[in-house]
């Protein structure tokens, strides 16, 4: 019953030690290159050309789809409103650019201005009555939802400017354009939350609200903002998938963003408490879903069945997650 | 019947808290176990509910040697303990959360018939007379602790843990505790009462156990013929703490923060005082006096009902915490270190530089790693933090690692009152002297010092001036001569002038 | 007590006003709504919206949530037409098969969320992805239409305006409240959500709780998922996909507790007739439906704004 108490000297080199130190995000490069070596070996057209661009643009999506509900995922809370911020979205700038004929830059902009409203009237909403942001974000889902629906009822707007679709298939070099403005907008979050204070007043939030509110952090100001943020990068969202269908299509996103945009953070190290925001695991995350879709339907795998396993796949990347977690809390106990 | 606790040692990730601990209970006594936050007496507590797991170390009850992997295992083994924090369950019943694992059925549904007469009986065992459907949470505080000692006393246990039982109850109220308990000592149950306040182990209990950093100082030793000096050296090391020389003295021409007639949501009822430029101020109080609830007050937190905060003499209103932080200059290093003092999750230089983020920001908010570690580097290393290097996690130092952390952030914020609280709780003696120390330079310094305290040496080390806080009023303020037995006289004095003939 | 004091003292008062009110303006307002055939539409609409609502009640009651109510509906609709349509075999054993295989997936929603320690949010989102998958592998978009018909006269059989199909509501409501209210392990159940910590301190296996609560609320979006069915007259593959926001909205809107252990089955019954009520004016006056949906939301604010502002008053005036 008695069990030795080691004391720590050097760290050994161990399965263990590599499983806890190695970074989420490195174990997920790795699993990804994997992936694609085997994808690409079982079939020579998952790296073409084609393939790789629609899997790029596909990514890009969801890439910014992720960053929206990572941001309010490092506080410790979520924004179930995405989709729906999302469905306003694209309506609006389809209504914008079609029904107005505003010129593009002023479309864009009032787009993004309008996720940005909306997602300030989830934060208002959730700092005013202090009530958690999963059941405010849930009810103003419906009430995005439901009021943008009704005044433009779900019709598609087809009859967009053709620049809108032609961003959609442009490439810069060999990478399509949607990909590298996902990779900017990545940029730039990466940059607030290693390098501002902002970004570091979000984590604080996250990690211990308590704590940052006794430092004088500024919690319920830091709240509204990320609802802000999580709601333009929506709006972005929408943009993209607009531009990537050449429509405006409110069908595509709504409830179809849910899963997604939990995914993507979730897989790449994000926590659900909050504290932690991963930028570069959230893209990475999106890349390994999005490089399972393509490599199964590459592979002319079921494609029905591509859903059960991104579920499937789901649970073991997290519990993999979970797995390190109380490996590194057992190290640190044994240190003691 | 008796319950032997040997040789246990339980660790936590970055934490030793037990260190070859023991304990020896046996029936028909009233044995109090005793030390201060952080001494480990909640860890042993764990231990013995089934809540941890000793790492080494036995559990024997009645010479049988024992294991328990659960709470369940406890209850079952004839163990019954009422903790400090409630566990009831809000939207319940108070019949329902009495008799929750023991629900009477009849034709396989809960008769709530038989549930509320047995309920009564064991209600009035503890002399509440409430009707036993009322919701749990539309109960007082003090209410909702007698339901949870009706609970535990409903066990007929063989061992009755009390974990500071008093905190919340009136003298009327911990009266009747005491009679209860004293008739389970004749019934022959043994009695394990925690406590931190002397007079009640002095007056109640027969023996008594000491903890000191983990480990076992004084071992059931006869409460009969010990002195208050006698415990307080087991708890703390040595009864009085070296006077630690202070180099200048409080400017008293200069006034920083002061209160007048104040009184708050929090129950305070016009407090007066004034902190001086220079000063060391102590506030001492029993827990639960309400001078944590002072501080917070004072922060913005909690509403003022009347009466005035005074700041450089012009009277204020404080916004926020960050509004005290930024406008006023005055900082809190928190009670409750490690979920209120520092982020464990977070480095070093995070947790430093949080209360200046946005002053050492460079354009557009942006800021690097580099500017937090040149603006903790230099305090990291005035205040001897021990630790590999910056990056380091908070939640992996040690308790007084952690304290220095706390501390840091407010030297970072270049405050010029701060305000203590409890900063030695839980740590090291080198730790210990070496924050003190720090204290006093700050004091010479210039800031403006609010210490609050329940240690009494370290009170009566530290501060210039006294100022003695008892259910959210104060009782008494004096100079401080430095002298313990005086000093700690006077305290003591003022506490039983306003609470006589209630203990014992 | 007395009867109106009962009533302001619930929460769900004021959501059985507007339902009284609601009647009474249908009424008033379109002649169509007061027929024999309309109530049998409303009614009917309400059973399989009720049952999805009480397996997410459940959940809440034992301070959990069930984001796979939906999906898991869903995979036991089509498991059940599949066992009719492909296999033969007949109504009653093919929806208790279904059923059970609900009751199972619960199970395994409890199993991962007790054993791996993962917040029961994350594990029954990958589940739900992984029912919906599998209900999308198996039939491939495609309904199963060939039903026996005495299970299809089931689902269209009325006595007057009383749907045949809301016996099983009934029952589930009338087994459920006593489970909650006069069984022990529902009272655990609700001991274990109300303070998961005093639950365990007092001897309650808190995991094995939340295991048959997961199973609990398997079983009954699997009989939701069998009644959607029986209603529609087919198993369509996209039965379930409508629920989660509902399922959630109900028990809420009846006044249950977010922080779990107090949940309300009147209440998310009032909730449910509510929610009906407003979808069946939105047919009878030709209104957007869309306004369903963001009523809806409106509906969920206002009660947990109300329920907010209930508890800071009790607590002030502790």
């Amino acid at each position: 019953m008695t069990t030795q108490v080691q004391s720590s000297s050097g760290a050994s080199i161990s399965i263990t030690g590599l499983l806890t130190r190695g970074s989420t995000q490195f174990g997920l490069l790795i699993i990804l290159s994997v992936l694609w070596t085997v994808f690409a070996s079982l079939s020579p057209g998952f790296l073409s050309t084609f393939n790789l661009n629609s899997l790029g643009r596909s990514v890009a999506v969801d890439v910014v789809v992720g960053f929206a509900q990572m941001v309010v995922l490092a506080t410790g809370g979520m924004n179930l409103s995405v989709g729906a911020i999302g469905v306003c979205s694209v309506m609006l700038a389809g209504y914008f650019l079609q029904v107005l004929g505003l010129p593009i830059p002023l479309a864009i902009a009032g787009t993004l201005a309008f996720g940005g409203v909306l997602g300030w009237l989830n934060g208002i909403a959730i700092t005013k009555t202090g009530v958690n942001s999963f059941v405010v974000t849930l009810a103003t889902a419906s009430l995005f939802s439901g009021g943008m629906l009704i005044l433009s009822h779900g019709v598609p707007l087809n009859g967009l400017p053709s620049e809108i679709g032609a961003f959609g298939k442009a490439t810069v070099g060999p990478v399509p354009a949607l990909a590298v403005v996902a990779l900017a907008i990545g940029g730039l979050l990466y940059i607030l939350f290693a390098h501002s204070v902002l970004g570091r007043q979000i984590l604080s939030v996250g990690a211990n609200s308590r704590a940052a509110e006794m430092s004088g952090i500024p919690v319920s100001r830091v709240i509204v903002f990320v609802h802000v943020l999580s709601g333009v990068l929506a709006a972005a969202a929408a943009l993209m998938l607009t531009a990537r269908l050449g429509a405006a299509m409110p069908a595509v996103a709504g409830d179809d963003w849910l899963l997604p945009s939990f995914l993507a953070p979730v897989i790449g190290g994000t926590s659900l408490a909050g504290g932690a925001a991963s930028v570069i695991g959230t893209i990475l995350g999106a890349l390994l879903v999005s490089t399972i879709r393509s490599g199964l339907l590459i592979l002319q795998f079921a494609s029905f069945w591509l859903q059960f396993f991104l579920g499937v796949f789901l649970l073991a990347a997290i519990l993999l997650q979970r797995y390190r977690s109380v490996l590194s809390a057992r190290e640190q106990t044994r240190q003691a | 019947m008796s319950l032997a606790l040997q040789s246990i040692t339980k660790s936590f990730p970055g934490v030793r808290a037990l260190n070859d601990a023991s304990l020896t209970l046996v029936g028909g006594e009233i044995h109090a176990l005793m030390g201060e936050n952080g001494a480990g007496k909640s860890t042993l507590i764990k231990i013995i509910t089934g809540v941890h797991r000793a790492d080494s170390g036995t559990l024997k009850l009645e010479d049988r040697d024992l294991v328990f992997s659960s709470p369940r295992d406890a209850i079952a083994a004839g163990i019954a303990v009422v903790h400090q924090e409630r566990n009831l369950i809000p939207h319940f019943s108070v019949a329902e959360n009495i008799l929750l694992e023991r629900l009477p059925t009849r034709n396989g549904l809960v008769d709530f018939a038989r549930a509320h007469s047995e309920t009564r009986q064991h209600l009035a065992k503890v002399g509440l007379n409430i009707d036993p459907a009322t919701e749990v949470r539309r109960l007082s505080v003090a209410q909702m602790q007698m339901v949870e000692i009706a609970k535990a006393l409903s066990h007929r246990a063989s061992v009755l843990l009390l974990d500071e039982p008093t905190a919340s109850l009136t003298e009327a109220e911990a009266e009747t505790l005491f009679r209860l308990v004293r008739q389970l000592r004749e019934a022959g149950t043994a009695i394990l009462f925690v406590s931190h306040k002397l007079e009640e182990v002095l007056s109640l209990c027969d023996r008594v156990t000491v903890l000191r950093d983990g480990e076992t100082t004084l071992m059931a030793a006869p409460v009969v013929g010990m002195t208050r000096g006698n415990l307080i050296e087991a708890m703390i090391g040595r009864s009085e703490r070296p006077v630690v020389p202070r180099k200048r003295g409080p400017q008293l021409d200069q006034p920083r923060l002061q209160t007048q007639a104040l009184t708050t949501s929090y129950g305070h009822k016009a407090v007066d005082f004034t902190l001086h430029r220079g000063e060391i101020l102590g506030l001492y109080g029993l827990v639960g006096a309400g001078r944590t609830e002072l501080a917070r007050a004072l922060l913005g937190q909690g509403k003022i009902r009347s009466g005035q905060v005074l700041v450089d003499g012009a009277a204020v209103r404080v916004r926020s915490v960050r509004d005290a932080i930024k406008r006023l200059r005055i900082g809190y290093v928190s009670e409750d270190r490690k979920y209120e003092g520092v982020i464990l999750d977070h480095p070093i230089r995070s947790n430093i530089a949080i209360t200046v983020w946005d002053s050492i920001a460079r354009t557009l908010g942006l800021l690097t790693r580099n500017d937090e570690i040149a603006l903790a580097a230099p305090l990291a290393v005035r205040l001897e933090i021990r630790a590999p290097n910056l990056e380091q996690r908070v939640g992996n130092l040690s308790g007084g690692n952690q304290q220095k952390v706390s501390l840091a952030k407010w030297l970072a914020a270049d405050v010029d009152i701060l305000i203590i609280d409890e900063p030695t709780v839980g740590i090291d003696i080198k730790a210990k002297s070496y924050i003190h120390e720090l204290i006093n330079e700050l004091a010479d310094r210039g800031m403006a010092i609010l210490l609050i305290s329940s240690d009494m040496p370290e009170m009566v080390a530290m501060a210039d001036r006294i100022l003695v806080m008892h259910e959210f009023a104060l009782i008494d303020e004096f100079v401080n001569d430095r002298r313990y037995e005086t000093a700690s006289t006077k305290i003591m004095d003022a506490i039983h002038s306003v609470t006589a003939g209630s203990v014992g | 007590m007395k009867p109106v004091t009962f009533l302001l003292r619930e929460q769900w008062s004021g959501i059985l006003l507007a339902v009284v009110l609601g009647i009474v303006a249908l009424s008033i307002a379109n002649p169509t709504f007061n027929t024999e055939f309309n109530w049998f539409v409303l009614l009917r609409s309400i059973c399989v919206v009720a049952l999805a609502a009480f397996s997410q009640m459940i959940m809440l009651g034992v301070g959990q949530m069930n984001l796979s109510v939906g999906a898991l509906g869903g995979l036991v609709a089509i498991l059940v037409g599949g066992l009719m349509d492909a296999w033969g075999v007949p109504a009653i054993p093919a929806a208790s098969i279904a059923v059970l295989v609900g009751g199972g997936a619960g199970l395994l929603n409890g199993w991962l969320t007790v054993r791996t320690g993962i917040n029961g949010f994350v594990v029954t989102l990958a589940t739900a992805s992984a029912f919906t998958g599998i209900n999308l592998g198996l039939t491939r978009a495609v309904p199963f239409y060939h039903l026996p018909a005495d299970f299809v006269a089931f689902g269209n059989g009325r006595i007057g305006a009383f749907p045949l199909l809301m016996i099983v509501p009934i029952i589930v409501t009338a087994l459920l409240a006593i489970f909650l209210n006069r069984t022990v392990k529902g009272r655990h159940l609700l001991a274990v959500g109300g303070n998961s910590n005093a639950a365990e301190l007092s001897g309650i296996s808190v995991s094995r709780t939340i295991m048959l609560a997961h199973c609990l609320s398997g079983l009954i979006a699997a009989i939701a998922g069998v009644l959607a069915v029986a209603q529609l007259g087919s198993a369509q593959p996209t039965i379930g996909s409508d629920w989660l926001i509902i399922s959630f909205a109900a028990p809420i809107i009846g006044g249950a507790s977010l922080s779990g252990g107090s949940v309300s089955i009147t209440g998310t019954v009032v909730a449910v007739v509510l929610i009906g009520l407003i979808q069946n004016a939105m047919v009878l006056l030709a209104v957007d439906p869309y306004w369903v949906t963001f009523l809806l939301g409106s509906l969920i604010l206002a009660a947990v704004w109300i329920n907010r502002i209930r508890t800071v008053r009790m607590e002030r005036a502790q």
